[in-house]
């Protein structure tokens, strides 16, 4: 499951519980900052080998929506 | 002379390979124990396998996990320094006072911890992707920022790097910025953590390192040891620390700085003569009230000899009763952060009236002819001090400190 391995980068990001991380959790309420966003979405790549441009970064708010730009860049 | 307001010495910050605290850095140094030791575990593929490495520690009984991500272990190292400094000079990290104060910090080597892991990702292990903490963890800088954001000092913050030097420096320009009037306090000091393979490999490229262990001004002296660690002070305007009551270890007097225009790594005599001679100049000491110096004394074959040189120069007939140490033979060469330690070592020095020893001392090189407190630490006086520190490059600081009153 991809949404396992997202909650689990970013309960270790952003040091919280992993139960805590739901698909619709905000970042910003789980404490994922701007410095942590890009620790997240280093991570993210090395994971799931994907390149994740800059461009599309500001429309990421909810968990949800990493899983959806996940989706979209394997396809 | 331009009147300058004096400058005070008020809070005390170590952490080296004799301690994590600044008073177990100077019952070390009293006691003439070395740090120095095989470093463990040995790094595969390096020389140099003995060093003053910090004494383990778990960082996160320092700081969360949080604020780690973004602390290279120099930085680590001196924030650490740093509120124990600020604590002693009985302030609170956050405080009024901080918020207009400086931290001016050194460091010759800057955050090699981080830079090295992502390298060795890049190049070594084929990696495509550099962590994205690399530059704000690593960069030179990183240190002074750190320890504003920790203790909450929102004046003046930046990094000097002169090598060996860089702790000095930036004690100087802490002073220079007081007796000016641009500020009333500071934290000054360095930090350095050059325990990383490339660092090493570097080092050992040099080939003035000891596989014995560092004995200054010694005739069977092999070489200088690496060190790791941070110095930290609090420096005030004497008004200002009297105003609040402040403990008041010693007054900063004067500095003298020079640079060598040659050779980059072989020290040039009148470079430090000149280094010393300002110092006193600026002081307004007379040679012959120095009681103390706490030497450069890295144990390498051209230092010691031409640091005994320019002391007895400078100092006549004076230099055979002038005591002078290296206590580098303890906490080994930390780089920049040995210049702030050793300022600490000076000013515990006019503290205590214990003037700290050279220790692994054997037997002195024929060229080295002054008193340089073998091995066993010495109950005296200490009204003034002076403490040198020369970096590579041919970069020479002398700071002379007093007892206050």
């Amino acid at each position: 499951m991809i949404f396992d391995e997202v909650a689990q980068i970013i309960a270790k990001v952003a040091h919280c519980k992993i139960e805590d991380v739901k698909p619709e959790s905000e970042l910003m309420a789980l404490g994922i900052d701007s410095l942590k966003a890009i620790t997240v979405l280093f991570e993210l790549e090395e994971t799931f080998d994907i390149e994740i441009p800059n461009e599309v970064i500001p429309s990421i708010v909810t968990v949800n929506d990493i899983l959806n730009k996940i989706d979209g860049i394997r396809q | 002379m331009i009147k300058r307001r004096r400058v005070v010495i008020t809070g005390l910050g170590a952490v080296s390979g004799l301690g994590l605290n600044a008073s177990e850095f100077w019952s070390n140094l009293v006691a003439g124990h070395s740090a120095i030791k095989p470093l463990d575990p040995p790094m595969e593929g390096v020389k140099i396998n003995i060093g003053a490495a910090v004494p383990e520690f778990d960082p996160e009984e320092y700081f969360s996990l949080d604020e780690l991500t973004l602390l290279d272990r120099y930085s680590q190292l001196a924030v650490i320094a740093a509120q124990e400094a600020v604590l002693d000079a009985n302030l609170i990290s956050g405080e009024e006072i901080l918020n207009d104060a400086a931290a001016i910090i050194g460091s010759g080597a800057g955050g090699k911890h981080t830079d090295e892991a992502t390298y060795d990702q890049l190049y070594k292990q084929q990696r495509t992707r550099a962590h994205p903490l690399t530059i704000p963890k690593g960069m030179p800088s990183a240190v002074a920022s750190m320890i504003s954001r920790h203790l909450g000092i929102k004046g003046p913050a930046f990094v000097l790097a002169s090598a060996c030097a860089s702790g000095s420096h930036a004690i100087i320009q802490g002073m220079a910025m007081i007796q000016s009037g641009i500020i009333d306090v500071a934290l000054v000091g360095a930090s350095d953590a050059p325990f990383t393979y490339g660092l090493l490999k570097s080092w050992d490229a040099l080939r003035v390192t000891s596989s014995d262990t560092c004995r200054p001004f010694c005739k069977d002296r092999s070489g200088m040891v690496l060190g790791e660690g941070a110095g930290m002070l609090v420096l005030e305007s004497e008004e200002h620390a009297l105003k609040r009551g402040a403990r008041i270890y010693a007054e900063i007097v004067g500095c003298g700085m020079t640079s060598d225009a040659g050779h980059i790594t072989r020290p040039d005599v009148d470079g430090i003569i000149n280094a010393m001679n300002k110092a006193l100049h600026h002081a307004e000491i007379d040679p012959g009230e120095v009681d103390y110096i706490n030497a450069h004394g890295t144990a390498t074959l051209s230092n010691d000899v031409v640091e005994t040189e320019a002391i007895n120069q400078v100092f006549g007939k004076h230099s055979k009763e002038l005591a002078v140490s290296s206590t580098k033979s303890m906490h080994g060469h930390a780089l920049g952060a040995s210049s702030a330690l050793e300022i600490v070592a000076t000013i515990l020095s006019i503290y205590h009236d214990i003037i700290p020893p050279t220790a692994n001392f054997t037997v002195a090189d024929e060229k080295c002819n002054l008193d340089y407190v073998p091995n066993k630490a010495r109950h005296q006086v200490v009204n003034v001090a002076m403490s040198n520190s020369f970096a590579f490059g041919g970069l020479n600081t002398s700071i002379a400190l007093k007892k206050y009153n």
